[in-house]
């Protein structure tokens, strides 16, 4: 047997080895037959390589297949971060990438986006028809409509809750107003939903792009406008104009505001007394918000009632009303100035009523305060009431029953027919300050004001007009049995010492004429 | 009772109840080769569990499909594997290493050493 270091096979060996090195795996030392050391260092190593070879392919393919799973999963994730699950469409992240991409092809000579922001009109009332699943499909066909009506370059999106989007690119003004026209023309088409049939009709905002733009204020002055629209009134498309901004940040000042001046008690309750026509005497009181503002001084409830309804403030609102009212209400009755059939008047809100515990907190106050419950009245608008929610009635249910008094306000602002009226469990009907203002000057005026006293006693309820301002408006709503009035004329809304001072001198009247009645 | 694949292999059951297996010399052991000695030792041993001597001395190689075929369960209850050369020795301890085998294995370079482990095992399951 040679030497090692003089087999001729070591050489054949070392370049073996070097492939290897190299990376070669699939090189090959061929045995010779021999059974010596070096024949088993080449029998192993060819045996190694085959090993390492195995081993490499396996690796190559796991990590091939651990890769594509990694893409998979990747892009489903970016799927899922940029799209909204429910419909399938992009989500307000996408949506603003999209209008920025818009906004840089403006940039290079495009025309600039528009972007229409979109919110259903009374969807809540949907779901709560319809349940969550019912809602659920429309919102799913409100975005198949959306996609129907928009272009194919276009992007709609859904943002959550009832708030889709579209954005409209190289667009004009008028290719952005008429796919918004016509998105809600398509919107209102029937929908079927199980066996109900629905129509959502929806608010929309439309804001055309400009130079200098961000993704961010396009579509902050698209809400805006969608906003302002759908606070004038529902279904309709609101253009964006620069003076909105102005009003949007007054209104985000008023909310913010209103919490604050809930905390720190500055908002109080006036009364404003309502007297049976026929004798002057008063019979009740409505309690009226007003908000004692640090620095603008006594706000009234149209500023910043409206906002507190689509904030949900006006929960916490109407129950510090109620609460002082109550209070009220109990100190009056301690002092023994209240007449026989007096009743407070309290404004109550739908979402109130829509929440829940609004009855229990009424009657548990009545009860801290030993306040019996026919004292007090509940006032909802005629508008509040549209819509029929079953909540709604449950709640009107509960306060009647309890004894509660409710008022039907602001009647002849809606579309309610007498009919409508006789299913609801009201007792008094308040005739708003519009019908009344014309009375003792316009013959047409006076004359629907009697029929509508004339049905309203008809079905049994208590007509009460609002916003007598003259002794004229009150002598014709006398001549026509209108039984109650309220206004200016008897007497303005009332802090609470003033109203006790009212009460007082009511009282000290009706002494006085029933001594002359006696002593006569 | 032998089996073979005419001339690659030899497989026989002794009088002992040990199954042997010879390699023909400079035989390359492929996974097809290996599957045919398996079946072939299953045959021998009429599907009992048998102990098993694989003399491997002079054999050429051994491929990694014939690796994985033998390290799957088969009829042997415990494998002796005699060699001599180091070529023996690096071969059978691939078969031991890279791909363990189910049943108790060892390297022998004696043939009396081998089927005295083998028999010690045979024992040791009340054979």
């Amino acid at each position: 047997m040679p030497e090692a270091g003089d087999d001729p096979r070591l050489e054949a060996l070392v370049d073996f080895v070097v492939r290897l090195a190299a990376g070669d795996l699939g090189a090959r030392l061929e045995p010779r037959g021999d059974a010596d050391s070096i024949e088993a260092v080449v029998v192993g190593l060819n045996m190694l390589a085959e090993e390492l070879e195995v081993l490499y392919a396996g690796l190559e393919q796991h990590v091939a297949e651990r890769t594509v799973q990694l893409e998979h999963a990747q892009a489903e994730l970016q799927r899922q971060a940029l799209q909204d699950p429910l419909t399938g469409l992009p989500n307000r992240t996408l949506f603003g990438d999209r209008i920025t991409h818009a906004l840089a092809c403006a940039e290079r000579g495009a025309r600039p986006p528009v972007v229409l922001m979109l919110d259903l009109d009374g969807f809540k009332l949907i779901n709560d028809r319809l349940g969550h699943a019912g809602g659920d499909m429309v919102l799913v066909e409100v975005g198949r409509r959306l996609l129907a009506v928009a272009r194919k370059t276009d992007t709609v999106a859904r943002f959550g809750g009832d708030e889709f989007a579209v954005l409209i690119t190289d667009a004009t003004p008028a290719d952005g107003l008429r796919i918004a026209e016509r998105a809600l023309a398509e919107l209102r088409l029937p929908q079927s939903v199980g066996h109900h049939v629905i129509s959502p009709g929806a608010s929309i905002g439309v804001c055309i792009g400009s130079p200098g733009q961000t993704a961010d204020s396009l579509l902050q002055d698209a809400d805006t406008a969608m906003y302002l629209g759908k606070a004038a009134g529902r279904n309709r498309i609101q253009v964006f104009q620069p003076a909105m901004r102005a009003a949007a940040l007054a209104r985000v000042r008023i909310a913010d505001e209103l919490e604050t001046a809930l905390v720190t008690d500055q908002l109080t309750v006036f009364y404003q007394p309502f007297v049976e026509l026929s004798t002057g005497r008063v019979v009740g009181a409505e309690a009226l918000v007003r908000w004692q503002h640090p620095e603008r001084g006594l706000v009234l409830p149209g500023e910043f009632i409206r906002i507190a309804e689509e904030t949900g403030v006006i929960v916490q609102v109407g129950r510090v009303v109620a609460a002082e009212a109550i209070r009220q209400l109990a100190d009056w009755q301690a002092e023994r100035v209240l007449p026989e059939a007096f009743r407070l008047h309290v404004n109550a809100s739908p979402v109130e009523f829509r929440g829940s515990g609004f009855v229990s907190y009424i009657q548990d106050t009545l009860r801290r305060c030993r306040v019996p419950a026919s004292r007090l009245a509940m006032e909802i608008t005629e508008t509040g009431l549209m819509g029929d929610e079953a909540e709604i009635r449950e709640t009107l249910q509960e306060l009647r029953s309890l004894g509660i008094g409710l008022a039907l306000d602001d009647f002849g602002t809606g579309y309610s027919s007498i009919s409508y009226l006789r299913q609801l469990p009201v007792d008094a009907i308040k005739i708003d300050q519009s019908l009344v203002r014309g009375i003792d000057t316009d013959v047409q005026q006076r004359n629907l004001v009697a029929a509508i006293v004339q049905l309203v006693d008809a079905v049994g309820l208590q007509p009460i007009a609002e916003g007598v301002e003259t002794a004229a408006q009150a002598a014709q709503l006398r001549s026509l049995a209108c039984a109650q009035g309220q206004g200016y004329h008897f007497s303005p809304p009332l802090p609470a010492d003033e109203m006790g001072t009212f009460l007082r001198a009511q009282l000290a009247q009706s002494d006085r004429q029933r001594a002359d009645t006696i002593f006569k | 009772m032998t089996a073979g694949d005419g001339g690659q292999m030899t497989v026989v059951l002794d009088a002992d109840g040990i199954a042997r297996l010879w390699w023909a010399p400079g035989v390359k052991i492929t996974g097809d080769l290996a599957r045919e000695a398996v079946a072939a030792l299953v045959g021998v041993c009429n599907g009992e569990r048998k102990p098993m001597l694989v003399d491997m001395q002079g054999t050429g190689t051994l491929t990694r499909d014939a690796r994985v075929v033998f390290a799957q369960p088969s009829s042997a209850s415990r494998i002796a594997l005699l060699g001599k050369s180091a070529v023996d020795r690096v071969i059978a301890n691939f078969a031991l290493g890279v791909s363990p085998v189910p049943v108790p294995t060892r390297f022998f370079t004696s043939e009396v050493a081998a089927v005295a482990w083998l028999r010690e095992g045979d024992h040791a399951r009340g054979g």
